[in-house]
């Protein structure tokens, strides 16, 4: 296609003059990049804790596992007396492995609202916020998981379970300064994290909701 | 070692095959991301952000395409992406200089060459000055440029059509330099 501007010898002489003088760049700082990058990975590393697709899955895995042996023991346990059954509020599925993933989802809900109420509560004494910072990460981890697996396919708890992360990520990344535990209540309270996580979580009996499985 | 099997080694987390693979592709990123931001500091970050996502994503990396390719994408987008932010943030604070300068502005000098050339590709269109900037000053081919922007050749050809009409009437004052 000719254009109707196309001038070769405007091409040829812009060309030239561009290269030598636009943005002309220097020697490309190769070590002092390297360093930066391999510095921010290992940042980044520190801050979100990164698992390859197969390891997700073996852990994912793994958790199932251990919930069926949990939830075994635990029905054998308490069918002599007869006084309670495991009854999920979310969507019950009849596949036992789902319903094995909302057991774990119950019981990661408990111990996110059991933290949240505590960070809110004791977020502003001095020498909490590494605790909080370490608990948070424990529960970030357990977060991106459930939403890896098939506990985050149902939307209501995926919405969930993402503003619970971004939650958590805020709390993790706590260097004890109070105007930051400020904010991160703040924005708790505006996005109803709590009451959200309360109706989430199933009024199952006391063992089965504060059972730390996963 | 060719390029797949170093790929499949920095996925395995070999990390010297991760810094020969950098090596391999670093001065280009970084040149492009110069070029395109004007900086170094900037160059810099940009070129760092492309990296740590390519080797961050690399497992989506399907080897459909060159993993240079693959590379410029990300690189194009995280460039692009960085400059918008950094020209509105810019522009808030030309934006309050403008508002403190007023009555004190006096006649710019005649620039020189290399100024009027600099600005005047500035001035273009943010896809104009992309595809001349890989074009004509880096030495992208259309595909390569269709490829990383996500467009038709055709439009890679066409935007630098235009970005050279524009660039030609805005240098016109220097048509001595390019007849003769």
């Amino acid at each position: 296609m000719t254009d109707q501007h196309e001038d070769p010898k405007f091409d040829a002489w812009l060309k030239d003059v561009a290269r030598t003088t636009y943005h002309a760049p220097r020697t490309t700082p190769r070590e002092e990049m390297w360093a930066r990058i391999a510095a921010e990975r290992q940042r980044r590393a520190g801050r979100v804790i990164e698992l390859r697709p197969w390891m997700r899955w073996a852990v994912a895995a793994a958790a199932v596992l251990v919930l069926g042996i949990g939830i075994g023991r635990w029905t054998v346990r308490q069918q002599p007396r007869g006084t309670t059954t495991v009854t999920p509020l979310a969507a019950v599925s009849d596949s036992s492995r789902d319903l094995a993933y909302q057991v774990a989802a119950t019981q990661y809900l408990s111990r996110t609202e059991a933290f949240l109420t505590s960070f809110r509560a004791d977020a502003h004494t001095s020498a909490s916020g590494a605790r909080f910072a370490t608990q948070a990460r424990d529960l970030l981890t357990t977060t991106q998981l459930m939403l890896d697996s098939p506990a985050g396919s149902d939307p209501h708890l995926r919405a969930l379970l993402e503003d619970l992360e971004l939650v958590l990520v805020q709390i993790s990344e706590l260097n004890g300064g109070a105007h930051d535990t400020d904010l991160i209540t703040q924005g708790m309270n505006q996005s109803n994290v709590l009451p959200k996580l309360r109706s989430a979580i199933p009024a199952g009996p006391g063992p089965v909701r504060t059972q730390g499985v996963l | 070692m060719d390029e797949s099997t170093l790929i499949a080694r920095v996925r395995a987390g070999d990390s010297a095959a991760e810094r020969t693979l950098y090596d391999a592709h670093v001065d280009r990123v970084y040149r492009l991301a110069f070029r395109l931001a004007g900086d170094d500091a900037l160059a810099q970050d940009f070129t760092q952000e492309t990296f740590i996502r390519a080797f961050d994503r690399l497992g989506s990396f399907r080897g459909e395409a060159a993993f240079s390719t693959w590379l410029h994408t990300i690189t194009t987008t995280v460039v692009l992406n960085g400059l918008r932010k950094v020209k509105r943030l810019r522009q808030r604070e030309t934006d309050i200089d403008d508002a403190q300068a007023i009555g004190v502005r006096k006649r710019e000098s005649e620039p020189d060459l290399k100024m009027r050339l600099t600005k005047a590709i500035d001035e273009l269109p943010e896809g104009y000055r992309t595809v001349f900037v890989m074009h004509d000053v880096e030495g992208y081919t259309h595909e390569e440029i269709g490829a990383a922007l996500g467009v038709e050749t055709g439009t890679s050809k066409a935007q630098l059509s235009r970005a050279r009409a524009k660039l030609r009437v805005a240098l016109a004052d220097f048509a001595g330099e390019w007849t003769t």
